[in-house]
């Protein structure tokens, strides 16, 4: 029997050249005659371009062509334009221009004159929404099913906020289950409050750099993606090409978290500029630049209403969120509204939220992209409702987790597993919740020290995605992956499923991904922490496929019926009789001699137009396992993570130290044990600093954004979070997928977050400040009743 | 700016002993790739535009010495990797703030992205790439990396890694929180600091080891 | 001109390899010379492309620059040497702590390898209107953004501004100022000696600089009297990150104390002013009172009697009343 590989740990097979520096990211690759390009960004929040004079820039010596919005393809608003003509935002690039080196290249930008007519912008959601107020578009501040709409809310909407409350003027969007003023009739305990959650930004490591160059009609492209097959296909279509015409080299992304999925807006600025100069086009992406151009969490200005009945069970949630857009639009506000029926399970539901588009640079989902922001804000708000009902913290969430038929969300959906409550008593214990609950405010000198619990689910799978791989003459299992390498590991650990199923040991597996060439299977976008769903099922699908044919082949060759053929450790043999067998390189030769559906000359059906092309190329080279997932299932995949925190807050410097951290999923089964618990730190670490420290700034007056630096910005350091972190898994299959195992990147996002502000809230007695980031300022403001910002005020702190 | 102008340069000095010996301006010789600014050749004497053109110096990278035409205001990040195609060293910012860049020079940890190529001229340079052995044995700080699963996304692990090995030659035997606090120029923005931490103190043990 | 950044727009580099050979290149080239010693801040300068100096003056190969010397009873530090080598040289730690503790709480690793004193204390303020290349009063222009009504200005000045609010962020300059040391400058007119507390200047005195170091100066070496050696010290930096964080308030003490009671006392706060302040009312308060919570607060009110806060910034009063307390109590309540 060939190793067991799904629950144990492994070096994932591209880590030497990740510490040697062998590992080349986009930046890293050179081609002859490769130019360097620069981007002109936009100098105000909004304006129109009413002339560019680059004729001074032109005439410098080495500097070759402008890339201007004519340049580029036109897309539909609001979506977001590679080069425009109309910047949306202060950062917003207006053109780009190529030089044989950067330093000409920079020269040649401040060579340009751009006349710009300033127009009307907004930072703030509610002034936008304010009657008169401003919109980011020309054409209006939202944009729904029937376009854009200028939605502006009356002053009697707007005396809510004299109270400090946010104003519930007209939605776009609202749901609602049951009867929500009927649950809070019955509610014993009412808990209302109004909550901001501030922009941040994403800032992966790796900027967004890339380098293109033409050969023959076809686009190579060297790229930061989070997936491959996708944003080959996301290039192509952008570009108006055939998606065979595009290679897209991606073997490494260094972070996405959200801002890479199908890559990037501007790896486009390389691909078209190489096409109109006809030389290699390198776009050097700065720190700076990727500040302005590298995506950011949407901002959320809040209002909840929560009824308890005496028991501690939620009767009610009213749910009300403006969100901060950018300019480009993102669906947070409508995720944070199920997430929230998902986890508080209320009898009586009402959401309604207002997208407001605003000219700050563009958002986009970032990991647990609205369930992180919703479960943060709401933890300690939940927190509230237990102490006026004397309930433990862990009590209350323990009652109100969802079970097995749990349903959520406007359409009711239901889930393939749930073991939210395992994951809380699980996390209690290693955290040792009964016994610390008595340090709960405790004071030491100016320290208090607090607890707090988060419980935080998201997305975790799809299904329908295509698997690859082929077993070739050399015995060795070929196993090929479509989506991407962004650092979870799952580009290995997926691949497991196959070679675990086909009795493959580790060493004898080839993984091959990241380069397009490469002949890659239709995968999914590595998003949505669906990659280990979808892919342990995909490849398990090829992997069944495989296993059929060697058993064909082997039956064929060997006599008896294929079911009699067992495959394990390289071999293929007769059960009970291992001696009557023949080595799977043997078994690659006869299925390349047998050809037709054995070597992948013949395809089935159901399979992607993107993997047919793909295992066309490698058709004759070997057996051939190549299927799609059909396994199907019913209902919604979520996986879960429960956080602990404890944290000593000094009441004289708003100071919040987070001392331990323990986290506990329920992700089905564990497939990579180390690389699991990389995630839950990660992300939880993550959601620390979403909770403590990350935030855009702007300045009002004039709509430019600060904190584009890694100081100003402040994603945490080493020294920012706990030495004392745990984790742990429930462990429990997934009944409605092959392997069990269900994703995890996301939820740990708000259990580091809602764990962090449950347990600040905890440290300051129960009062909640329901807002974030909880840097020293606004602690020590609310410590010392100093409060000189507005409560829904966004951009402080 | 063209070879006169850089000896004029020269004699501008106040004393011929105000320059450090081997700065001499770029002559025939060529540097390897002169991808960021053009560095040799034709564009030396035809350019027009100030700043791109340099010197020719002597680096001692990983033990070799290289010879690279180096601009004044070129910082070493670039000059390894734009000039000598050691792109292991990594710009994460390029603001001396998150250590994906971080080089050894002579034995500390520097920041490769913040300082200048003509100020190590007589300086030992390592960069990730000068850490295996010559038969390709890793390091004992990457042989730990790979014991420990150590990094994500990884655009940061060169950067750390060279700052483990400063760790560990400096403190052979450093608590969690020594290890942390040594490590803490660097970001890791997919927060795998668990792993890094252990890694680190699993470098510690592998170079006891080896002491 | 649009705006591009992240490329150091290019320079003449000089290399000096001795004090008169700086200081001869610096009087030559007058204002158009940019002293370069760890680098830290000034690249930051150059890659925003706002500041353009035409001549380099990198002091690195200045070996006489560098060290820790023993000096009249104190010590002199050269002010070419590291932030790493303040913090671990044994007289350092041994005599004036505070000053290793404060070197230690600069930013990261790689930054203390090779930023250096002199770069610390001679750094330009971190006003993200200001280094945004806004052009503000501080920048030559007639305005200051950061203090209008609606300006983000949360880490700016509760005292002494006059036109530009932005603050010093040095963060040995209040431990300097706390050990009375003395700043070596050496000059066109030859050297002169000026008192740390007298070494930062606001912008009532000159807006365009942050100290008395004028084009032509360098600054080569800070003296540490005796006057502190071993004293009861404290120091705390308040920064919203662990590493890599500039101070919001930082308080720096020394302190002769007798059984419970405070004999003489150095009191410097920087964070809250465009330049580090010793607070010598709050001294003359401190002497011969008990080291209490009672006193901790007393001090802290009067720490903060002439501080007014700006739209976002009224937490440093706080901030600043709570670190004087704590400097005069002690970290315990």
């Amino acid at each position: 029997m060939a190793e067991k590989l799904i629950g144990t740990d492994i070096a994932p097979p591209d880590l030497v050249a990740k510490i040697t520096g062998r590992a080349k990211f986009a930046e890293d690759f050179r081609a002859d005659g490769m130019v360097f390009a620069k981007l002109l960004l936009s100098p105000m929040p909004h304006a129109r371009v009413r002339n560019i004079d680059a004729s001074r820039a032109l005439r410098m010596e080495g500097v070759i062509d402008v890339l201007t919005a004519q340049d580029v393809p036109e897309v539909e608003p609001p979506r977001e334009p590679v080069l425009s003509n109309e910047p949306l935002y202060e950062g917003a690039p207006i053109l780009a221009v190529a030089a044989v080196d950067e330093t000409t290249a920079a020269a040649a930008i401040e060579a340009i004159e751009v006349d710009l007519e300033p127009l009307p912008f907004v930072l703030d959601p509610l002034d936008s929404l304010r009657p008169g107020g401003p919109d980011a578009w020309t054409q209006g501040n939202v944009s729904g099913r029937e376009g854009f709409q200028s939605l502006k809310w009356t002053e009697e909407d707007f005396a809510r906020m004299e109270g400090g409350h946010l104003p519930l003027g007209e939605p776009l969007t609202e749901w609602s289950k049951g009867d929500v003023e009927a649950g809070f009739a019955e509610a014993d305990v009412i808990v209302e409050e109004s909550i901001v959650h501030q922009s941040l930004t994403h800032h992966p490591l790796e900027p967004r750099s890339t380098m293109a160059y033409w050969q023959n009609g076809k686009l190579f492209c060297h790229t930061s993606t989070q997936s491959t097959a996708v944003t080959r296909v996301a290039l192509a279509g952008a570009l108006g090409l055939d998606p065979d015409d595009v290679v897209l080299i991606a073997e490494f992304c260094g972070g996405g978290f959200g801002s890479k999925i199908s890559g990037t807006t501007h790896m486009q600025v390389p691909a078209l500029f190489s096409r109109k100069i006809g030389r290699p086009v390198m776009l050097r992406v700065t720190r700076y630049e990727e500040s302005y151009i590298g995506r950011a969490r949407p901002g959320f200005q809040g209002w909840v209403k929560m009824g308890l009945r005496e028991n501690g069970r939620v009767t009610a949630i009213d749910l009300y969120i403006v969100q901060d857009s950018g300019p480009h639009g993102a669906g947070d506000y409508n995720t944070a509204g199920s997430i929230t029926d998902l986890t508080y399970q209320p009898e009586n539901m009402r959401f309604r939220g207002v997208p407001v588009l605003t000219n700050t640079p563009p958002k986009s989902a970032q990991r647990g992209p609205g369930g992180a922001q919703i479960i943060s804000m709401l933890e300690p708000i939940f927190d509230k409702a237990a102490r006026q009902l004397e309930m433990d913290r862990l009590e209350i969430r323990l009652l109100n987790a969802p079970g097995h038929d749990a349903t959520f969300g406007p359409q009711d959906a239901s889930l393939t597993s749930v073991h939210a409550r395992e994951a809380l008593e699980r996390g209690a214990e290693l955290f040792g919740w009964a016994e610390k609950t008595s340090l709960s405010g405790q004071r030491n000198g100016p320290k208090a020290t607090g607890i707090g619990i988060g419980l935080s689910p998201f997305t975790a799978g799809n299904r329908g995605f295509d698997g690859l791989l082929i077993i070739r003459p050399d015995g060795k299992l070929y196993i090929h992956q479509g989506i991407g390498n962004l650092g979870t590991h799952s580009m290995a650990d997926t691949a497991r499923a196959a070679a675990e199923y086909l009795g493959y040991a580790w060493e004898n597996v080839e993984v091959v991904w990241g380069d397009t060439s490469r002949n890659l299977p239709w995968s999914c976008v590595q998003a949505g922490s669906m990659t280990t769903h979808s892919h342990t099922r995909a490849n398990r699908a090829a992997a069944e496929d495989a296993k059929r044919k060697i058993q064909e082949i082997a039956a064929r060759e060997l006599g008896g019926s294929p079911s009699e053929y067992e495959v394990d450790d390289g071999r293929v043999f007769r059960r009970g009789r291992p001696a009557q067998g023949m080595g799977l390189g043997q078994v690659a030769e006869r299925a390349i001699a047998l050809g037709g559906r054995y070597d992948g000359h013949e395809l089935p059906d159901d399979i992607n137009r993107v993997t047919v092309v793909a295992a066309g190329n490698v058709a004759g080279q070997g057996l051939m396992g190549v299927a799609r997932d059909n396994y199907g299932g019913e209902g919604s995949i979520y996986s879960w993570v429960a956080g602990f925190a404890l944290v000593e807050l000094d009441v004289e410097t708003g100071v919040v130290d987070i001392k331990e951290y323990c986290g506990v999923t329920d992700c089905g089964t564990v497939l990579h044990p180390r690389s699991l618990g990389g995630q839950i730190f990660g992300g939880s670490i993550q959601g620390m600093g979403m909770a403590m420290s990350q935030r855009w700034v702007f300045d009002p007056q004039w709509g430019v954004p600060f904190a584009k630096r890694l100081y100003t910005a402040r994603p945490p350091g080493m020294l920012d979070v706990p030495l004392d972190l745990k984790w742990d898994a429930v462990g429990i299959p997934d009944p409605q997928t092959p392997v069990g195992a269900k994703g995890i990147g996301e939820p740990p996002v708000g259990a580091g977050a809602a764990a962090i502000t449950s347990a600040v809230a905890d440290a300051l007695g129960g009062q909640c400040l329901c807002r974030t980031p909880l840097t020293p300022d606004i602690i020590l403001a609310e410590i010392e009743g100093r409060r000189t910002f507005g409560p829904l005020e966004q951009h402080v702190g | 700016m063209n070879e006169t102008d850089l000896i004029e340069i020269a004699q501008k000095s106040v004393s011929r002993r105000t320059f450090i010996k081997g700065v001499i301006a770029a002559g025939a010789a060529t540097s390897s790739l002169g991808y960021l600014f053009r560095t040799s050749g034709p564009a030396l004497g035809a350019s027009t535009l100030q700043g791109t053109v340099g010197r020719l110096v002597t680096l001692n990278v990983n033990g070799q010495q290289r010879r690279v035409d180096v601009l004044p205001q070129e910082t070493l990040a670039m000059t390894l990797r734009y000039k000598l195609g050691l792109t292991g060293t990594k710009l994460g910012c390029d603001r001396a703030e998150c250590g994906a860049c971080t080089v050894l020079i002579d034995g500390k940890t520097h920041y490769g992205c913040s300082i200048l190529t003509q100020t190590v001229r007589n300086s030992e340079i390592t960069t990730i790439e000068g850490l295996e052995a010559a038969d390709g044995t890793l390091h004992p700080v990457q042989q730990a990396v790979v014991d420990e699963g150590g990094f994500q996304c990884a655009f940061c692990a060169p950067g750390f890694v060279m700052s483990m090995v400063a760790l560990v030659e400096s403190n052979p035997d450093p608590t969690r929180e020594e290890a942390a606090h040594a490590l803490s120029g660097n970001l890791c923005r997919c927060g795998d600091y668990d792993k890094i931490l252990n890694s680190a103190l699993r470098a510690a043990e592998l170079t006891r080891r080896q002491a | 001109m649009a705006t591009i950044r992240d490329m150091i727009a290019p320079f003449e580099l000089f290399q000096p390899t001795s004090i008169g050979d700086a200081v001869a290149l610096l009087g030559e080239h007058g204002a158009d010379a940019w002293v370069l010693a760890g680098g830290l801040d000034s690249f930051d300068w150059f890659k925003d492309r706002i500041k353009r100096p035409g001549v380099v003056v990198d002091l690195g190969a200045v070996e006489e620059l560098r060290g820790i010397r023993a000096s009249g009873g104190g010590l002199e530090i050269g002010a070419m040497t590291t932030l790493t080598d303040v913090e671990l040289h044994p007289d350092v730690r041994a005599r004036f702590s505070i000053l290793a503790d404060a070197a230690r709480h600069v930013a990261t690793p790689q930054i203390r390898n090779q930023g250096t004193l002199g770069g610390n204390v001679a750094q330009d303020t971190r006003c993200w209107y200001y280094r945004s290349g806004w052009p503000c009063y501080r920048a030559g222009g007639n305005i200051c953004y950061a203090s209008a009504p609606k300006a983000m200005n949360r880490e700016h000045c509760i005292m002494g501004a006059s036109r530009c609010v932005a603050v010093n962020p040095s963060d040995t300059a209040p431990a300097l100022i706390a050990l009375d040391a003395q700043m070596v400058i050496q000059g066109p007119e030859g050297e002169r000696v000026v008192e740390a507390k007298d070494f930062f200047i606001g912008p009532g005195i000159d807006i365009t600089r942050m100290t008395v170091l004028e084009p032509g100066d360098l600054l080569t070496a800070i003296r540490i009297p005796d006057t502190w050696s071993e004293a009861t010290f404290y120091y705390e930096k308040v920064r919203d990150r662990n590493s890599w964080d500039f101070s919001l308030v930082t308080v720096a003490a020394a302190l002769r104390v007798e059984g419970a009671t405070i004999g003489d006392a150095r009191i410097a706060v920087n964070g809250v002013a465009p330049h580090p302040v010793r607070l010598q009312h709050v001294e003359a308060y401190a002497r011969g009172k008990t080291r209490d919570d009672d006193n901790g607060r007393q001090a802290g009110e009067l720490a903060i009697q002439k501080a007014r806060a700006l739209r976002h910034n009224d937490y440093k009063l706080s901030l600043m009343k709570n670190l004087v307390r704590r400097a005069i109590r002690g970290m315990e309540a």
